[in-house]
């Protein structure tokens, strides 16, 4: 088989396709880190957050018996334990680091236990009764050459991801209360001074963020897999944290860095069919985050050097 | 405003007098969380139609109930204190090393290789040679962060977190390929020689040479914080940087000194599985020791002495966990959730405003 | 405001305090640290609640349990350090909290607008579109008093408004604050500058240790009186330098060409040369902000010199490591005591031997020689009078004039030094903390060697420096000897004008 030949089975439109899909929790979550990180709270916690998205969006949609009600259900047990995240960091004033890896340690610890009494079942719960998300086809996009397939026949919650950055962007930049919580979390004592309610934009960002994890979970659960799987996030919340470091929590820069990610997973799941251990495979959307990051600051830093020889 | 014209020399003695009020009410803080983690535990046990009390005589007696099961805590308290001990180093220079539990992967690896893959030399420096080379592997797994940090500024933390996937997958792939053994099913190395063992401190139980060497190493690292020139360094950078810039001392070195420290140490806990209880590198070796470390640290107050009781405290619950569970089904991922609500009360400093209030005397 | 009390832990920093002003007028509030102006200004804006007491604005007795509140009375603060936004823009600043929206969205070209107006309607000038990190000091401020403006506040409080500004700013502020006070505003500003008190305010309430000492007609009083009300005791002749006795030495300190950037990558020394000999002490005169941290910075290795030669005693010492420059013979006093002076979380002798514990006699190779170090902290503390209950105690539970003379203790107390660098070093000290200090530097000056006084207090300059030097917009005018004329050549120095 020629190189040609092997290249253009690794990267086709499918790769494309299915990096939108890879992209898609990481997203999630990166928002969710945003809104968090624009009022002033860094939460490492979105990991923890994620994989208990991922396991009530298995417990609602099993108990409801649709995919809709599975991220309703999902988004509010994150939502729920975001406000136990914001209180004990607020109100308690514990490091907010600290409390983020308690709640990384506490989501994997409760949805694994709660899988064992709920299901009875170690490892992961597969089930007829899960009811995920089906894909859509959208009629005359679905036709077109190439961006067809990559655009059309996607999971809602891919689309509404992606439409959720410009939300986020929108309100962030055009509302009042996006101003509000960005001066919370840049000069809470400006937004003091003008009578803002910090403990409120806080705790708002907060919980938003806490939702925005929710729905990534319930897509891992729900949509990309149909199933439960202890530690299914694999890091993924992590991963959304270095994007929101690498787009400086800004809504565009950031999705870049998640459709980076993305790509990586996608491309390290075709990389597997290859013949490539999966462990060596595995290993790559880590590694590529370390480069990202590095490359990022070493451009930072050139373009600040810039910036001083242009001074004189 | 600050009228003492005390300027008395703070002898030891006087010293501890002096803070020995306010470490009782951190004690009682602690005791209280406990107790307030212990009583939700025992609502999640009662929610699933099991009782509270039998289920908690059960982890008490696995943890400490018997000459063995104290035996047992002991030995599981190692890696523990190691991986504590990696925290400490790390923590008390504000470096955020998330990622000793890959650093303890790095160790645990190369303590395996360096068991089966010497022949010929005596226990003593078999182990010994064991221990260096995988304190020089944790090391090398953290180097790549902190270099990222002093050299480009990037926040270690998700780089560190990042090569905590990278150890894990990357031991993975040797175990299956290069290193693949062909005594065992179990995804794992051929096991170590005999004279890399460490020897067995009680017969019966896998008790070994690693807790004192663990116990030994407290006192090394306390002495090396709180009495040398390179301790003051790297406490006084991790208390105020800009400070430790203005005086003269050597910031970016003191930052690599204690990340390579606390990598080192934790690549020691990797080991000290693999040399006392494994016997050979098996790819789910760690259930999670380095995240312990960090909350150890934590519990600790980043004080290596303190370290010690706090991972006696864990390693009790991990095998009070496992008798409990088998006696009464009560499952050992209960304890993982305990010690989430632990680390949040813990955090909150949840009793200790209330006993400040009640007790201002002691504060 | 009346009867209003506060208690903190561990001092009553408003006792009984009465406060009754005129709409329209120019109220100035003066006392020397700590007396206690800041918190009762905080408690009229709801950011404190007075233990006793009541508030009556405008007529009707009110309760003030935010800031919110205050706003909402018409009551608007400009705080001493800005807070502002500073990615956002000017108008975005000016409206925070009260934006102009078309339905959800911000309305960007109304607030632009509404921002215009308001800045024409006072003479307040700022360009609404510039983020506001890009905006000199002195439109900050303005963009502060906008912002107050906008909510329609008719009391203007301004805490120490002139600590930032050159005196042209301070002239310009100045007539801003009178044509407020013309349209009915009334304000009340907190300072201890008495020269500028007499020049703006149409009374003075002086207050010392939480109480009012009295109130009087600004007209009617002088800065001597004032500084007695202040003190509460005849002024004591403060540290002055015996000139007469100065044989300056050899030049300790020559710097030639100097060029330093600053945080934002632009140039904050810009070529400047001056020379500090031994026995004597240049001051540096100015206000701050004009380069004199970078210049402090750079001669004691924390920053880049990135054009031009330090040399100290001979040496070229220009980006060597701090150490090697401390070595050589430096000693810092630096500007910000809390985040750079000292580690506050460390304890008291953790701190007093952070520039020397490397030597022979404190340490050997790895190990700290304790007892070596515990008994020379212990005189450090014992010559320069710093109270602390004991050596082990974190830095933090000691006083701030403690903690300062904590600082010059480490700093001078050795002996060693050849060249002191003092950047603003009795900045927030009470009298008796600010004598001691001061003395501290002219006796180490009189022992050989040389002081660099970087300081915005002109008194202080004026008082114990033996040349003076200007600086100004990153560059230095020298001034010369201190004789009577030395004030005026300062004061027009300080705007850019030849001396």
């Amino acid at each position: 088989m020629g190189i040609a030949d092997s290249l253009s089975r690794l990267i086709n439109v499918a790769l494309f396709a299915s990096s939108l899909r890879m992209t898609t929790p990481v997203l999630y979550a990166t928002l969710g880190g945003i809104f968090s990180a624009e009022a002033g709270v860094l939460n490492v916690g979105l990991e923890g957050l994620m994989i208990v998205g991922a396991f009530f969006a298995i417990v609602g949609s099993v108990t409801f018996g649709s995919a809709w009600a599975g991220l309703l259900v999902a988004v509010l047990a994150c939502v729920i334990l975001s406000f136990l995240f914001a209180a004990v960091h607020l109100e308690w004033g514990a490091d907010e680091m600290i409390v983020g890896l308690a709640l990384n340690v506490l989501g994997y610890g409760l949805t694994t236990y709660l899988l064992l009494v709920m299901f009875n079942v170690a490892g992961y719960y597969s089930s007829d009764t899960i009811v995920g998300f089906e894909l859509i086809r959208i009629p005359l996009v679905h036709d077109l050459p190439l961006v067809g397939e990559i655009l059309s026949g996607q999971f809602a919650l891919v689309y509404l991801a992606f439409l959720s950055v410009a939300v986020t962007y929108f309100f962030l930049y055009r509302t009042p209360w996006g101003f509000w919580l960005r001066s919370v979390g840049e000069s809470p004592e400006a937004a003091e001074a003008v009578g803002i309610n910090l403990r409120l934009m806080k705790y708002t960002g907060v919980l938003v963020g806490g939702a925005f994890c929710g729905a990534g979970g319930a897509f891992l659960s729900l949509a990309h897999l149909n199933l439960f799987s202890e530690g299914m996030t694999a890091g993924r919340g992590f991963l959304a944290l270095a994007a929101v470091n690498f787009g400086e929590r800004k809504p565009l820069k950031c999705m870049v860095a998640a459709l980076i990610f993305g790509f990586t997973d996608a491309l390290a799941i075709r990389l597997q069919r290859f013949g490539l251990p999966s462990q060596v495979v595995l290993m790559l959307p880590y590694i590529a985050t370390v480069v990202i990051l590095t490359l990022s600051a070493i451009q930072g830093i050139a373009a600040q050097r810039a910036r001083l020889a242009a001074k004189g | 405003m600050n009228r003492h014209t005390d300027t008395e020399v703070g002898t030891e003695t006087t010293q501890v007098q002096r803070m020995l009020p306010a470490i009782v009410l951190q004690l009682m803080n602690y005791v209280l969380i406990l107790l307030l983690a212990l009583a939700i535990g025992a609502l999640i046990i009662a929610s699933s139609g099991k009782d509270p009390l039998t289920a908690y005589a059960a982890l008490f007696h696995g943890a400490f109930g018997s000459r063995m099961a104290v035996a047992n805590t002991l030995d599981r308290s190692t890696v523990m204190i190691l991986a504590g001990l990696a925290a400490v180093f790390a923590f008390s220079t504000s470096v955020r090393n998330l990622g000793i539990e890959g650093q303890l992967y790095a160790g645990a690896f190369v303590a395996a290789w360096v068991g089966f893959g010497i022949q010929a030399l005596p226990a003593p420096l078999h182990i010994a040679l064991a221990f260096v080379l995988s304190a020089v592997a944790g090391a090398a797994w953290s180097l790549v962060p902190i270099l990222l940090r002093t050299r480009w500024g990037v926040d270690e933390i998700v780089p560190s977190l990042m090569f905590n996937y990278i150890a894990i997958h990357f031991t993975a792939y040797l175990v299956a390929f290069p290193f693949k053994s062909d005594t065992t099913i179990l995804p794992g190395t051929d096991p170590i020689n005999a004279t890399a063992k460490l020897p067995r401190l009680m017969r019966g139980s896998p008790l070994n040479v690693g807790f004192a060497l663990a116990l030994v190493l407290v006192f090394v690292v306390y002495w090396f914080l709180f009495r040398t020139k390179q301790g003051y360094e790297l406490r006084m950078v991790g208390m105020n940087p800009r400070f430790a810039a203005y005086a003269g001392l050597p910031v970016k070195r003191s930052a690599l000194m204690g990340m390579l420290l606390s990598g080192a140490m934790a690549g020691i806990g990797g080991a000290s599985l693999i040399l006392g209880f494994f016997g050979r590198f098996i790819t789910q070796f760690s259930q999670g020791y380095g995240w312990d470390g960090i909350v150890i640290s934590l519990l600790a107050k980043n004080n290596p002495i303190a370290v010690i009781p706090a991972a006696l405290f864990y390693a009790g619950l991990a095998n009070g966990s496992l008798e409990m569970q088998s006696a009464t089904q009560v499952p050992i991922t209960l304890v993982s959730t305990i010690k989430g609500v632990i680390m949040f009360l813990v955090t909150a400093q949840f009793f200790l405003r209330y006993l400040s209030k009640r007790y201002p005397q002691w504060a | 405001m009346l009867g209003i009390t506060k208690q903190f832990p561990g001092v009553l920093a408003n006792d009984d305090v009465d406060l009754i002003v005129q709409k329209g007028e120019i109220r100035a509030i003066v006392g020397e640290n700590g007396a206690g102006k800041t918190t009762l200004m905080r408690i009229l804006y709801g950011l404190e609640m007075a233990d006793q007491g009541a508030i009556r604005v405008k007529g009707h007795t009110v309760t003030i349990p935010s800031a919110r509140a205050a706003i909402a009375l018409g009551i608007g603060m400009v705080h001493q350090h800005f807070r502002l936004v500073p990615s956002f823009t000017v108008a975005e600043n000016v409206v925070l909290g009260m934006e102009p929206r078309q339905g959800m969205v911000y309305d960007e070209d109304k607030a632009k607008e509404e921002v215009q107006e308001l800045s024409e309607q006072y003479g307040l000038t700022v360009d609404p579109d510039v983020r506001v990190m890009d905006v000199s000091v002195g439109e900050q401020q303005r963009v502060e008093i906008l912002r107050a403006l906008f909510r329609k506040a008719d009391i203007l409080i301004l805490d120490e408004p002139t600590a930032v500004l050159t005196d042209s700013e301070t002239h310009e502020l100045f007539a801003i604050l009178r044509r407020l006070a013309q349209k009915g505003l009334t304000i009340l500003f907190i300072s201890h500058k008495l020269r500028e008190v007499l020049a703006i305010s149409d009374n003075t309430t002086v207050m010392r240790d939480g109480r009012v000492v009295g109130t009087v007609k600004t007209s009617e009083t002088t800065a001597r009186e004032l500084s007695e009300m202040i003190i509460g005791r005849e002024t004591l002749e403060s540290a002055q330098r015996d000139r007469s006795a100065i044989e300056p030495g050899e030049p300790v300190l020559e710097l030639q060409d100097v060029s330093v950037y600053d945080v934002r990558g632009l140039l904050a020394v810009k070529s400047v040369s001056l020379e500090v000999h031994g026995g004597e002490i240049l001051g540096v005169a100015g206000v701050e902000g004009n380069g004199q941290l970078e210049l402090a910075e750079a001669i004691t290795g924390l920053r880049p010199c990135v054009q031009g030669r330090i040399v100290l005693l001979g040496k070229d010492i220009q980006n060597l490591p701090v150490r090697q420059i401390r070595e050589a013979g430096v000693a810092h006093i630096p500007a910000d005591r809390h985040a750079m002076g000292m580690a506050v979380d460390a304890l008291v002798w953790e701190n007093l031997c952070a520039t020397r514990y490397h030597e022979p006699g404190f340490s050997g190779r790895m190990a700290l020689a304790m007892d070596r170090i515990l008994s020379e902290s212990d005189s450090l503390i014992e010559e320069f009078d710093v109270r602390t209950p004991t050596l082990q105690c974190p830095a933090r539970n000691l006083s701030g004039g403690n903690m300062q003379k904590l600082v010059v203790a480490r700093e001078l107390g050795p002996g060693q030094a050849r060249l002191v660098v003092a950047a603003q070093p009795t900045r927030g000290i009470d009298i008796a903390g600010t004598e001691a200090i001061r003395n501290m530097l002219m006796d180490y000056a009189s022992r050989g060697a040389g002081v660099l006084l970087l300081s915005a207090d002109l008194d202080e300059i004026l008082a114990i420096s033996d040349r003076v030097v200007v600086m100004y917009g990153g560059r230095v005018a020298d001034i010369g000897r201190v004789d009577a004329s030395t004030r005026d050549k300062i004061g027009r120095a300080m705007t850019g004008a030849e001396v």
